[in-house]
């Protein structure tokens, strides 16, 4: 089947089989690999894509649910010109990650977290963020970045 | 990596044409909502099937419909979308704290409430709350429609009174009364409850009687379990009701045929209910 | 978090951000899971359903016949390699010979266009088994008349890195013991004090690094070339040496950003089978293990240990005796170096005059266990620091005080032939203490613990790496070392960039590929900043000694008037940078030179080991007593490093461990019902989540430059797991009086000891 979509800001059409998930399509065919797969039964979110702006596992997602949706990927949010989104600045900056297999997963979804509350509190991070799993950082210097970025975003 | 085998997805127009193509292709059809469970399934191979009918493309089950005495809520709204719903926030809040609550962001994100009900999974949190609510099922088939209570429709483990043919088209739940106190807690240990205790009371005198009670357990047993008789316990002035809550979680243990397993031994989850029982009591009087 | 830094460094001992920051965060940093080669087919593999079985007979024939199959490998037609590989025992078949040994277990393998391909031609290959007797725990293994898992005595690898002989294979299902003695242990208890006596049970953990094992193997006439998720390439490699019998120079192992190890990527995995999968389908052969198919091939060594702990009438530790049974799994892989690990650190970092430890590694038809995050530590420790509670509680002393009094101290030759204890546990432990607020009362249900350990660190040493200067002045550090998260690629450019005077971004580090860059014992062990940092710096400086002698020679002056300074030389009035100088030695704005260093057992390092890899944790915790639930309230660790060469870092280190031991301590067991293993995912395998944080974390690390490594450096990163566990069931008692002898201390098992005791 071909489908079209937004991927990372751009009209995109591609074309695959139907039992391809998103993962598959977007590691595979369109050679984005930030996304990553681990434990593939939903529960880790190293594949977590933002598709209209809500996370979702790549790896369990069917490609065909991104027909006519917003997708944006690991690659999509940096500006063009390689300027960092402020989550990835703070990542960085919080040594947010040690291996960085979660890390394209956690900061995708510290975006959807932020989008839709720009100022959480440590209890809301944490809740927001229990179903993204780290096994490097014990967790701390990612609560800490996602504070960061939130006064950055908001202007602080 | 797991992959999913070969299979195609149709779109069926409208429900009529969903549940005849469920006929035609029979055992090697499903129907497809969020996929949250049946692709986990199907990537490790426990299911297959060679065509998918995706119930989401057909127009008017993502809605979520008030009335003055129920919600009805379509089989493809998302866990998300009930959560964030005014109305269900307004009209049934225990309903938006527990979908709130279901698996994690993603899961809800993209799982619906009639897949969850469908996939008759034993560790639904929705299942057993609904249950308590008194949640009424719409189905539709090739030639008729019916309306069946939750206890009806999930008849075992991912087990439904669903003919082949027919599709769960929306939930309808009853807007408990204003003198009504609910709470639905759970208790988890690994990826999926251990535990989820359902409590629905009607009271008055501001919650120092009870005038009726539906307590349901779920996880913990094959199918989402409840009984008149602890609910009977459950009735009566505040103080007395607090005196029979070991009863009554009793009888709720008994009625939920408990087994060994992963999740902990029988006799533990025995103790749970008794735990969780009071807990949501104290919960539901405390709003 | 961090504290004042000298002003002697520039960029050593800062917190400088990590070299693969933006890779990581743009999600460009490739994994092999990310790498394709030309022609790459792939392969999936079918898995035993019985622990123990004789293969009688496998089809493939429909497999083979399947769209988009290549080619189907078996322990049948496995050929052109030798297929038993180990580096401490050759036990281990790259794919089940006419038996297998754990349900799980390789038996064949589909080579395919694509991996769905490969996946659907598994099901259509037929295995007749014939079912034999499995034994599941190290009690009923070593039972007399038990069946054997191995029959065959085996050669021992040539990395074995234990001491003795191989006692796998010699008629009994034991693969390797180990024991520490010394003193007179019965006579100490026959006049002790005080003894306490016990049973302890450490669980089948899973690692859990994201990634799963994943390679690529390519196999020519020019040789082999393999992409690995491999902690180890240089020991990999010289595994595959026989496997494929060809030398060292035909073995390639390139591993590029690796998805977590904790030790669970150590030795060789996965490499042989994809290696055989290449040779028989005559391509290159890409296998991606999926996080499920990982707990199937390797776990931690899971520790039954019985011990018991002697004072005198001074409250002086006089004696301490344990045996351990380690429950190896299918293959030795690398637990007879766990084995020998465990009975090391089971003595703990105490003064001890009599002691006997005896540990047992024992062949089981489980998955085969491997090194794990603290190598043996934790499982021994979950047994040495209760006792040292236990023993504080019968004589009414504080445990912290108890821990104090009998500590070894620096300097000590607490432990014969080794290393005297270079670590200063009394301070160490009143720091963590502190952190804890300990000795104010505590609320009710609440519970403090504080642990220690001391692990004999670093493993051989055996280290080289090479230094480039190029004739811009820029840099490349060749490692052997492989960058797993631990943040090596950083702190070798900052040793390197604070050696030669250069800015940090004008060092590149190149890493992990066995054809170019020098050799590596290993990554592990905590022995990267120690060893391969040393090596950096000895390298940066034997090639500044270079451009020195180079600079002398274009200014015809003599080297000793020829002054190093930052960047460069200075001799008289003349200042030459790096760069002025190769250029003009040159003649051309190009060329390098190549500093270089060789670390081995000598000198300074001749004594094991490299370090004692210590640290303190403590815990307060709160405990639900109708349910059991335990919940972190304050975590506390104390890293002692030496010199902190990135403190963000080692901090890094210290609380990613000290998170992973909680979760063994509060939940994570992989859990055998008879022979099958019941929650081989991750909807039944619980690691730690944000939800589960202590509500506050204090780390801390001290840096009082006594190591052997860089600037007085020591490793970190294993040694905050170690105590975890057991402070979680110290804790326990301290809030309940009850003991939990057995980890984790699931919800249900702590609501059965509470109840137990009330009766």
């Amino acid at each position: 089947m071909k489908i079209q979509f937004q991927l990372n800001g751009k009209p995109t059409e591609v074309e695959f089989e139907p039992q391809e998930t998103l993962a598959e399509v977007l590691r595979d065919r369109l050679n984005l690999t930030g996304t990553k797969v681990s434990c593939e039964v939903q529960v880790c979110g190293a594949c977590t894509v933002l598709v209209d702006g809500l996370p979702v596992s790549a790896c369990t997602l069917l490609a065909y649910e991104a027909r006519n949706r917003d997708v944006l990927t690991i690659e999509g949010l940096a500006r063009p010109n390689g300027t960092l989104h402020p989550i990835q600045q703070a990542f960085i900056d919080e040594f947010a990650f040690q291996c960085g297999y979660c890390t394209p997963g956690m900061i995708l979804a510290s975006k959807a977290l932020l989008d839709e509350n720009p100022a959480p509190s440590e209890a809301e991070i944490k809740e927001y963020m229990d179903g993204n799993i780290c096994r490097c950082t014990g967790y701390v210097p990612i609560i800490k970045a996602i504070q960061r970025a939130a006064k950055v975003m908001s202007g602080q | 990596m797991m992959v999913l085998r070969r299979f195609e997805i149709h779109q069926p127009k409208d429900v009529a044409e969903a549940c005849e193509m469920l006929a035609h292709y029979g055992e090697k059809g499903r129907l497809y909502a969020g996929g949250t469970e049946l692709l986990l399934a199907m990537k490790h191979n426990l299911l297959r099937y060679d065509h998918l009918v995706d119930i989401k493309v057909v127009r008017g089950l993502d809605r979520i419909e008030p009335s003055d005495s129920k919600l009805v809520i379509g089989a493809t709204v998302t866990h998300r979308a009930i959560e964030k719903s005014s109305v269900v926030r307004e009209r049934i809040p225990v309903l938006a704290e527990m979908e709130a609550r279901v698996a994690n962001v993603r899961v809800r994100a993209t799982g619906t409430l009639g897949g969850n009900l469908c996939f008759a999974e034993p560790h639904s949190d929705p299942a057993a709350l609904l249950l308590a609510l008194g949640a009424r099922l719409q189905i539709q088939g090739k030639s008729a429609s019916r309306t069946v209570a939750m206890n009806e429709f999930i008849v075992g483990p991912y087990e439904t009174c669903l003919a082949p043919d027919e599709v769960l088209t929306a939930v309808e739940i009853p807007v408990p009364a204003p003198s009504a106190r609910a709470a639905y807690l759970k208790f988890q240990i690994h990826e999926r409850p251990t535990l989820g205790l359902a409590l629905v009371l009607d009271t008055e005198d501001n919650g120092e009687t009870i005038r009726s009670a539906r307590a349901v357990v779920g996880s913990v047993c094959l199918t989402p379990s409840r009984s008149d008789k602890a609910d009977a316990l459950l009735v009566g002035p505040r103080s007395q009701v607090e005196r029979q809550l070991g009863d009554a979680a009793e009888i709720l243990a008994d009625e939920a045929d408990l087994a060994d397993d992963l999740e902990g031994g029988a006799d533990y989850k025995r103790h749970l209910i008794g735990v969780f029982l009071k807990r949501a009591f104290l919960k539901a009087l405390s709003r | 978090m961090s504290q004042p830094r000298s002003e002697e460094f520039r960029v050593v001992n800062h917190s400088v951000p990590r070299r693969d920051g933006i890779a990581k965060v743009t999600g460009r940093a490739l994994y092999v899971s990310d790498l394709t080669v030309p022609r790459m087919a792939f392969a999936k593999v079918l898995r035993s359903p019985h622990a123990h079985a004789r293969i009688v007979s496998v089809d493939t024939a429909k497999a083979a016949a399947f769209p988009g199959v290549i080619a189907v490998l078996t322990g049948e037609n496995v050929s052109g390699v030798n297929p038993y590989y180990g580096h401490a025992v050759k036990d281990h078949p790259l794919i089940a010979i006419e038996r297998v040994r754990y349900a799980g277990e390789p038996v064949a393998a589909v080579i395919a266009e694509d991996e769905r391909a490969a996946a659907e031609a598994l099901g259509l290959i037929e295995v007749e088994y014939q079912e034999l007797k499995p034994v599941l725990t190290p009690k009923e293994a070593l039972a007399p008349g038990a069946p054997l898992l191995h029959e065959r005595q085996f050669e021992a690898g040539a990395l074995r890195g234990f001491e003795g002989e191989v006692t796998a294979g010699k008629g009994s299902n034991l693969c390797q013991a180990a024991r520490v003695k010394w003193g007179d242990v019965e006579a100490a208890f026959a006049r002790a004090a005080t003894v306490v006596e016990g049973e302890y049970y450490f669980p089948m953990a899973y690692a859990y690094a994201m990634e799963p094992y994943v390679a690529i193997a390519e196999v020519s006439e020019n040789g082999a070339t393999i992409y690995s998720s491999a902690q180890h390439p240089f020991m990999v490699r010289h595994d595959l040496t026989t496997v494929l019998n060809l030398p060292l120079s035909q073995i390639r192992l390139v591993v590029p950003f690796v998805g977590g190890g904790y030790g669970s990527k150590s030795y060789t995995k996965i490499e042989p089978l994809v290696v055989a999968c290449a040779l028989k389908a005559g391509r290159p052969v890409k296998l991606q293990l999926s996080a499920e198919e990982a707990i199937l091939t390797t776990r931690s060594d899971d520790a039954l240990t019985w011990m018991r702990t002697a004072v005198d009438g001074q409250g002086r530790i006089i004696a301490r005796q344990a045996k351990i049974y380690l429950n190896t799994g299918a293959y030795a892989e690398n637990s007879p170096l766990v084995a020998e690990k465990a009975a090391n650190r089971a003595v703990g970092p105490y003064r001890i005059p009599n002691v006997e430890i005896e540990c047992y590694a024992v062949y089981t038809n489980t998955v085969p266990a491997s090194s794990f995050r603290g190598f043996g530590c934790a499982q021994v420790t979950t047994a040495g620091e209760a006792q040292i509670d236990e023993l504080a509680a019968k004589l009414g002393r504080d445990p912290l005080e108890f821990r104090l009094a009998n500590a070894a101290e620096k300097g000590d030759s607490f432990f014969p032939k080794m290393r005297p204890f270079d670590g200063n546990l009394a301070e160490d432990l009143a720091l963590a203490a502190r952190a804890l607020d300990w000795g104010k009362p505590l609320a009710k249900n609440h519970g403090r613990s504080i642990g220690c350990s001391g692990s004999d660190a670093g493993a051989y040493p055996l280290t080289s790496a090479a230094v480039r200067v190029h004739a811009d002045g820029s840099v490349s550090v060749m490692t052997g070392s492989t960058e797993l998260g631990q943040g090596s690629h950083t702190i070798l450019a900052q040793i390197a960039a604070e050696e030669l005077g250069v800015p940090f971004d004008r060092v590149r580090v190149v890493s992990s590929d066995t054809a170019i860059t020098p050799y590596d014992r290993s990554t592990g062990a905590s022995r990267t900043t120690t060893l391969m940092g040393r090596a950096v710096l000895e390298a940066s400086r034997e090639a500044i000694a270079q451009m020195r002698a180079m600079a002398a020679q274009l200014l015809s002056a003599k080297e000793e008037d020829v002054k190093p300074i930052s960047g460069g030389v200075e001799c008289g009035e003349a200042r030459f940078t790096w760069a002025e100088i190769l250029s003009r030695y040159f003649g051309l704005p190009d060329g390098d030179v190549l500093g270089r260093a060789y670390l081995r057992k000598t000198g300074d390092l001749a004594q094991l080991p490299v370090f004692w890899e210590v640290a303190c944790t403590g815990v307060e915790i709160s405990v639900d007593e109708e349910t059991g639930s335990i919940r972190m309230e304050k975590l506390a660790t104390v890293g002692d490093v030496g010199l902190a060469i990135n403190p963000a870092l080692a901090e890094g280190q210290d609380l990613g461990a000290a998170v992973m031991g909680m979760g063994i301590g509060l939940f994570e067991e992989l859990i055998y019902d008879g022979p099958q293993l019941m929650n081989g995912n991750l909807l039944g395998y619980r690691v730690p989540r944000f939800s589960d944080l202590p509500r506050e974390v204090k780390l801390q690390l001290v840096e009082r430059r006594d190591g052997v490594g860089p600037y007085g450096a020591k490793g970190g990163g294993e040694a905050s797991l170690n105590s975890m566990p057991v402070n979680i069931a110290n804790g326990l008692f301290s809030a309940t009086g009850v003991r939990v002898r057995r980890a984790p201390l699931t919800p249900e098992k702590v609501w059965r000891a509470l109840k137990e005791n009330k009766r």
